[in-house]
């Protein structure tokens, strides 16, 4: 594609609703202004929706289909909500086009318009606060502590999250068939998300035992009024933690706008997923396809929460889920 | 207890003296340190004390004495260095940051400097632009030198003892103006010593921390004081020995606080006060911010010879009260 190309006219899809697709896979055709180009997937994943026509005249950057990675199928299906909205958004853009390398994971802060106090950043992000919709009372507009403590969920988010108390309260085993063991410990609430990412990964690295992939890839669930994102933080524990701590502050920021990084929606070996928002204190954790285990941390009083481990009894005992929690806990 | 309310002059002198009751390794030498007493009165009676063989009157050549107690130093001996105005250790940069700071590791550890160097610095006597300037990134930028910076009788007491022990080369910098004032804590009676690169919590509070080197600590003790009626409470931290730098509490008290401000006389550009700042935007504390970082320092400017301008060169009572306040107030 030319630098200059603002439109491609679409040829054709090759894919349908529901396909799964590797990545590489040609997804649909498009015509430039010098030769006509096959898209490919920029990960593996489902057909979503396709949201443009054949024949299409479409803009550089707007969606034409739009792709879930695997666990992003089964967060989806956590919701009542249908809405069709993806994290990945496969585009007529460039970034897809294969000369050029799929965008990498960086912190970014993508809604750059926004100014917030690091804290206030950390804090919004630990609580599923977008914080383009605070209000901005510190000097030049920026966005301070007591923004955000003053701050309500996003109603959409809200909405989301009350349809998803009522699914996880029902304690839905997503899982079928898998034999699992849930553990509970109360723990005090004195870290955010990028610390416990890194304990938790940290924890794992250190039973490779239980390892069915090569890194640690954390997926933490985010919320927003797009749907669950899962982005993917690999290998959290060998990370500098400040950088870590801002990145997951970006990550999150960005996954309330439906843009996580096509890089950091694949390569989950485990999944994080913070209820305290929810005023929820603890739920099963939900074992994801290919994954061995998962946490969830919930509200017990403001100095406390609970976080709780489901384990694949198929990997490892009894024993074995009250030792990973117990280094966990003794971690944070 | 009141007789133990010592100068740092005073302290100094008695550090000094102990020292050479301790170690007959021990001597002084510098311009004017013997008859005179010292430009600013610090050896005092001392060559009257020990004699001309351990307080050497030297020429007026900065290079020359240095070279000599680096020689010394590596002969056995432990001297200490007067210059006159640290202004004049550019005659010197050679013996300080090429020889004294290097021969341990240019001779693969066989040898070692243990001397101190003393002296003066600062503005506020009307000595204008080659008389009162603060060069103590100078040395901090010169690894193989402990820089020391204290504040007060009792630390400059302790640290200098510690400085004298040490097998190190130790730049020990006295502002001119903390010479004649007594500290606000009595010195100790005896040979007591401070550790070198450990930084002093001066006080606790809730709303800021205040870091401050030398006399900026106590202007800004003077503002903490006059905020604290009013309800602001600051933590003040001085680092006391800025090579190597403990920046642990620092960390701490930001988690904390949310809210820092750095203090120190020299000009802005490049100076230490800016390591402070740069250590804590790296570290997972930055997380914690709930404001901007606020930095007072000199202008970058020559020290002028009028007093009024000498005075609105660098940060003064007034100043750091305004900043304290504005930071508290308008971030919240």
């Amino acid at each position: 594609m030319s630098m200059t190309m603002e439109t491609g006219e679409l040829i054709n899809f090759h894919v349908a609703v529901g396909d799964h697709v590797k990545n590489g896979d040609v997804l649909f055709e498009v015509m430039t202004d010098k030769i006509d180009m096959e898209v490919e997937a920029p990960a593996d994943g489902v057909i979503e929706a396709l949201v443009a026509n054949p024949g299409d005249v479409v803009e550089i950057g707007k969606p034409v289909l739009i792709m879930l990675t695997e666990t992003e199928v089964m967060a989806f299906d956590f919701g009542t909500d249908n809405e069709p909205v993806a994290a990945v958004e496969v585009v007529a853009a460039p970034v897809v086009a294969p000369v050029v390398p799929v965008v990498v994971a960086a912190p970014v802060i993508l809604n750059e318009t926004v100014k917030a106090v690091p804290k206030a950043r950390v804090e919004a992000a630990n609580r599923g606060i977008d914080l383009r919709t605070v209000r901005a009372t510190g000097p030049d507009r920026t966005i301070m502590m007591e923004d955000v403590n003053g701050a309500q969920l996003d109603p959409a988010i809200a909405k989301r999250q009350a349809a998803n108390k009522a699914l996880i309260a029902k304690g839905i085993e997503m899982t079928r068939g898998v034999a699992q063991a849930s553990f509970t410990r109360s723990v005090k609430a004195n870290f955010d998300h990028a610390t416990f990412i890194a304990a938790w990964a940290k924890v794992l690295r250190n039973r490779p035992d239980l390892a069915v992939h090569q890194h640690v890839g954390v997926a933490l669930i985010i919320e927003s009024k797009y749907g669950s994102a899962l982005p993917v933080f690999r290998d959290p524990d060998q990370a500098n933690l400040a950088e870590l701590t801002i990145l997951v502050a970006s990550i999150t920021e960005a996954a309330k706008s439906g843009k996580v990084p096509v890089a950091m929606l694949s390569g989950a070996t485990t999944t994080v997923f913070d209820l305290t928002s929810y005023s929820m204190s603890s739920a099963t954790p939900l074992l994801f396809p290919n994954q061995v285990t998962s946490v969830t941390i919930g509200y017990e009083s403001a100095t406390t929460k609970i976080v709780s481990l489901t384990i694949d009894l198929n990997f490892c005992d009894f024993y074995d889920g009250a030792l990973l929690l117990d280094a966990l806990v003794a971690s944070l | 207890m009141s007789d133990r309310m010592l100068t740092m002059a005073e302290a100094v002198r008695e550090a000094m003296s102990i020292a050479f009751d301790e170690r007959p390794e021990v001597f002084l030498l510098g311009e004017d340190v013997g008859i005179y007493g010292g430009a600013f009165g610090v050896s005092g009676d001392m060559y009257h004390r020990y004699g001309a063989e351990r307080v050497l009157d030297t020429p007026i050549a900065e290079l020359g004495i240095v070279g000599a107690a680096v020689g010394a130093a590596l002969s056995g001996m432990r001297p200490i260095v007067e210059i006159q105005f640290s202004d004049f250790t550019a005659q010197a940069m050679d013996q300080i940051a090429n020889q004294a700071a290097k021969i341990h590791f240019m001779l693969g550890g066989a040898l070692h400097v243990p001397m101190v160097l003393r002296t003066p610095q600062g503005s506020g006597t009307g000595a204008a632009a080659q008389h009162s300037q603060n060069l103590e990134p100078w040395f901090a930028s010169v690894p193989g030198l402990k820089v020391v910076v204290p504040s007060n009788p009792a630390d400059a007491k302790g640290l200098l003892l510690a400085a004298i022990d040490d097998p190190n080369p130790v730049i020990f910098l006295e502002h001119k103006l903390l010479y004649k004032i007594p500290g606000r804590d009595p010195v100790l009676e005896g040979s007591t010593r401070i550790p070198l690169g450990v930084s002093k919590v001066v006080r606790e509070g809730k709303d800021l921390t205040i870091v401050a080197t030398g006399i900026m600590v106590n202007k800004s003790w003077e503002v903490c004081e006059k905020l604290a009626a009013e309800g602001i409470s600051i933590t003040l931290i001085d680092p006391r020995t800025i090579s190597p730098l403990d920046m642990n509490p620092v960390f701490e008290s930001v988690e904390k606080t949310g809210r820092l401000m750095v203090v120190q006389e020299g000009p802005a550009q490049a100076g230490f006060i800016n390591e402070v700042i740069a250590q804590l935007a790296g570290s997972s504390s930055f997380g914690s911010l709930i404001a901007p970082i606020k930095r007072l320092a000199g202008m970058n400017i020559p020290i002028p010879y009028a007093p009024q301008l000498e005075k609105a060169a660098v940060p003064q009572f007034d100043d750091i009260e305004a900043a304290a306040r504005e930071i508290v107030k308008n971030w919240r």
